[in-house]
């Protein structure tokens, strides 16, 4: 550890005359991936992958969910083999065979689910990465060096700090600064943004930025352009496992141009132009100081008054965990309710009733579809029947020539691609699953449609195609409850949105007259968007996980 | 011997879980395949068992073979004796269709003859009649549905596991059972035996033609096919496959999740009790020690050797009482004690499941 910090000091060092002019020619690439190639039967995940990535860069992959991102970086980071291909560090071919020889190569990780034990302290969690020598573990000195990297790599990090106190950010900037710490001269961050708030990814870019004035080097793995252009030195697309476009300037080339090497070929932006529809003032779904108390005792919504409007999309932006699960849950009748009363299309629903809210006309797009929706063993069209037998029933059994006629018809309807109905819809890959569970939701003519991520999993042109079909729903007067993590999707599609903070609604905008920092501080609780110091948990990061 | 009887391949495994009805040979292949090699592999160990008690496997397995084929007798020992293991195996086979599993078959079993053996006994030898057999039936069936249905009341509103309490429930079955025989419900002019007294010739099952086997078995074999239609024709099969595959896109599909479960494991109790006046109204005419002990076992070995198919758990019923019958000639045969055909049918089991993957509450 000692001599992998010295070295780092040394690069740090030797980096400071040329910082802003980093030249790939002089010195040997941090990374260099030749001809990198992994099967999954017949699936080719990786075909003859170049990736180079020079010291002091900071490295966007881009590409659609299924291109080969995930493969790829699981190849650099040892977790699997290659059939074909190389991997070189500083100049050094390395047969990276594990995930200790990658770190032991100076490769670290940060995942998307962060790998932080939430009981700990900081300096708990990163003695458990570090290989630390004896039987007792030096709390002090660790926490000293802690403070001490903390500094150096310019990421504000309290030692002492239990895990389970942090905000999302900040337990990012620990995993980070524990992969640092353990020598990474290489540091790859798998879709680091989409669980932050706009303040706290460009807290996290700034980090970065740091980084590669040291010289270390950055691999970030995303599908949002926005990010890549914020932060990227350079660009490399992947599609359908294959590189399409290499080490490209971000500054030379338009969103459209990038979009079309993701996609291959050019998606058509939503229609601007809405009208406002003329219905009924019922609202679809009225929540009037709504408490739903989780198993453990915590509060997660704190007496919620929210209408969703006929003829609107109510888009609703938070941290994850800020209580979307609950009011998701709560539209539906799916959980009890401590006091206040929900009412869904003029009708009252008692909490835990899923079939008062479903009978009401409420249609739900869950967020998790292989844990809420489906059933192994059930072909798409045993799926498709599920939520609604009554409409399929032939004197005691279902009519299945029927289900699987009004699924042809539907998807034709739809457009979305669903793949043959008499699929095992648990053999599918997410996005197949996801279109099977959109397609279902879009068929109903439901007057609440709460949708839960409703694009998670998909390629940039079906997410349009969902985002019209949302707009669709819209204009026939429904209800739409649109929950979503990604903050551009809201202010296109919402005609307002709910922010919401630690189970509680923070503000309501409209996309018209706000903008991402003022949803961004609304979803940090409304204070000012000072992010957290050193040493200063502050109230809404106490709360995250001891509730009330 | 049992090899003959066992592999599924000829028989009819119609559709999966709850779904439209599908034929796939290559499967059906595969999976008689592996159950041969299972069924083999169980019998050579045991085999080796034999040959460590100094008999030799393939004159054991020779007897046992020629006496249980060879004779009507002994064939029609089989089906009397794949009546009650059917019915009890299919107790298993419902609940599990909706992930349950139920391991009271057996109380369920005992607790239907003593609902039937009361109502026999409150009509009275002059209340006997074909309208008493049918009430005594019905009673039987509800009794094991109550017994089965508390099981599932302690899940719901308790949370115990419902394959916990409905062994537990066995005992309590049984032993209420012994102290009616030993008591209230002792046969005055018997020889003191502790035994109800016999069924008045009106109430009991009559013979399939000039043959020992009584009629429960078209019973059993009617309750297999209705199950079997119940399971993979109607709504109610199918949503007892959403239940079972994933409750909570039951429960956010609206369906009454709580209600399906208790359903379940009543009409699963239902069945067992009916296995249990089967047996009452066909074999053993009275409740007396003993009475159907292990038969709620063997049934649920049966349906989790056909993976809780109802057309398959009819084949493994048999095929259980073959190697049940095949076990007394070992006795008398070879010398072997008795229990060891259990351990032939707990070695069957365990390769079968060993050999075919299985997953709970699903019929792969």
């Amino acid at each position: 550890m000692t001599k992998a910090q010295t070295t780092q000091a040394q690069t740090a060092e030797a980096e400071q005359g040329d910082v802003e002019t980093v030249d790939v020619t002089d010195r040997p690439s941090r990374l260099e991936v030749r001809g990198m190639t992994k099967r999954f039967g017949d699936l080719v995940a990786n075909d003859a992958v170049d990736l180079t990535v020079a010291p002091g860069e900071v490295h966007a992959v881009l590409g659609e969910n299924g291109a080969g991102k995930s493969t790829l970086m699981k190849l650099i980071y040892g977790t699997y083999q290659p059939d074909e291909g190389t991997i070189a560090v500083d100049g050094t071919t390395v047969a990276v065979t594990s995930p200790a020889v990658a770190r032991s190569a100076g490769i670290g990780m940060v995942f998307q689910d962060l790998r932080l034990v939430p009981a700990f302290t900081v300096t708990e969690n990163i003695a458990l990465a570090l290989e630390l020598k004896g039987p007792l573990l030096d709390r002090a000195g660790l926490a000293a060096r802690i403070r001490e990297g903390s500094e150096q790599f310019g990421l504000a990090v309290d030692p002492d700090a239990l895990v389970r106190h942090l905000s999302i950010g900040e337990r990012q900037r620990v995993e980070i600064l524990k992969v640092l710490m353990a020598g990474a001269q290489l540091v790859i961050l798998d879709e680091p943004t989409s669980v932050l708030a706009p303040q706290e990814v460009d807290r996290l870019f700034e980090g970065l930025m740091e980084l590669r004035a040291q010289g270390l080097s950055v691999v970030i793995i995303t599908h949002k352009l926005r990010e890549a252009r914020a932060i990227a030195d350079r660009v490399s697309v992947l599609r359908g496992g294959k590189i399409v476009l290499g080490r490209a300037d971000p500054t030379t080339m338009t969103d459209p141009e990038l979009i079309e090497a993701m996609v291959g070929r050019t998606v058509p932006a939503l229609a601007a132009e809405r009208s406002t529809v003329e219905v009924s003032n019922e609202p679809a779904l009225s929540l009037t100081d709504v408490v739903v108390k989780s198993e453990d005792g915590a509060t997660r919504l704190k007496g919620l008054t929210l209408d969703v409007k006929r003829g609107e999309i109510l888009g609703i932006a938070g941290v994850a965990g800020s209580g979307q699960r609950e009011l998701y849950e709560v539209a539906l009748g799916l959980c009890d309710i401590e006091s206040g009363s929900v009412m869904v299309c003029g009708k009252p629903i008692g909490g835990g009733q899923s079939r008062q809210a479903l009978a009401a006309g409420a249609v739900g797009i869950p967020e998790d579809p292989v844990v809420e929706s489906v059933v192994p063993g059930l072909d798409v069209a045993a799926h498709m029947a599920m939520e609604d037998l009554p409409t399929y029933r032939k004197r005691l059994g279902i009519d299945w020539s029927k289900v699987r006629s009004f699924v042809g018809s539907l998807n034709d309807r739809t457009g979305l691609r669903m793949v043959d109905s008499k699929r095992m819809l648990s053999d599918l890959s997410g996005g197949n699953i996801q279109r099977v569970i959109l397609t279902r939701a879009f068929g109903t003519t439901g007057e609440l449609l709460v949708a839960a991520y409703p694009s998670r999993g998909l390629d940039i042109a079906t997410t349009r195609r969902t985002q019209e079909l949302l707009v669709e729903r819209r204009g026939a007067g429904a209800g739409v409850l649109f929950i979503s993590e990604d903050l551009d999707e809201l202010l296109e599609l919402s005609d307002r949105i709910a922010v919401f903070h630690d189970g509680e609604l923070t503000g309501i905008v409209e996309p018209s007259s706000t903008d991402r920092y003022e949803i961004g501080r609304l979803m940090l609780g409304g204070a000012e968007a000072d992010l957290v110091a050193v040493g200063e948990p502050s109230d809404q990061l106490a709360t995250v996980g001891g509730g009330s | 011997m049992t090899a003959a009887t066992l592999p599924p391949g000829g028989a009819a495994p119609a559709g999966s879980a709850a779904s439209a009805p599908r034929f796939d040979t290559g499967r059906i292949a595969k999976g008689a395949g592996r159950w041969g090699v299972a069924i083999i592999g169980a019998l050579v160990i045991f085999g080796a068992f034999m040959l460590a008690k100094g008999v030799n496997p393939f004159t054991a397995y020779g007897d046992m073979f020629s006496s249980t084929f060879s004779s009507s007798n002994s064939i029609g020992e089989i089906l009397i004796k794949a009546s009650p293991i059917l019915l009890a195996a299919l107790a298993v086979t419902v609940p599990a269709r909706a992930g349950l599993v139920n391991v009271g078959g057996e109380g369920q079993l005992v607790i239907g003859g003593v609902a039937a053996a009361g109502v026999s006994l409150a009509l009275g030898d002059g209340g006997a009649s074909v309208g008493g057999m049918v009430l005594m039936m019905v009673a039987a069936a509800a009794a094991g549905a109550m017994l089965a249905g508390l099981a599932g009341v302690l899940r719901l509103w308790v949370g115990i596991n419902e394959a916990v309490t409905t062994l537990l429930l066995n005992y309590l079955a049984v032993d209420i059972m012994l102290y009616l025989i030993f008591d209230s419900w002792k046969d005055p002019n018997g020889s003191g035996q502790p035994a109800t007294r016999a069924l008045p010739v009106a109430e009991r099952l009559p013979l399939i033609g000039t043959s020992r086997v009584h009629t429960g078995l078209f019973i059993a074999l009617g309750a297999m096919v209705l199950m079997y239609l119940a399971l993979s024709r109607t709504t109610w099969g199918f949503r007892l496959g959403v239940v079972g595959g994933n409750p909570e896109a039951a429960r956010r599909s609206g369906y009454r999740v709580g209600l399906m479960l208790l359903g379940a494991l009543a009409v699963g109790g239902a069945l067992a009790g009916l296995g249990g006046f089967v047996q009452l109204a066909g074999v053993e005419f009275k409740l007396r020690q003993g009475f159907l002990v292990g038969y709620g076992y063997i049934g649920f070995l049966a349906s989790w050797l056909a993976r809780h198919h109802p057309l398959q758990v009819g084949l493994g019923a048999l095929a259980l009482a073959a190697i049940a019958v095949g076990g007394d000639s070992l006795q008398i045969d070879s010398g072997l004690p008795a229990a060891g055909v259990n351990i032939l049918m707990a070695l069957v089991l365990l390769a079968v499941f060993g050999w075919t993957r299985v997953k709970k509450g699903v019929a792969a």
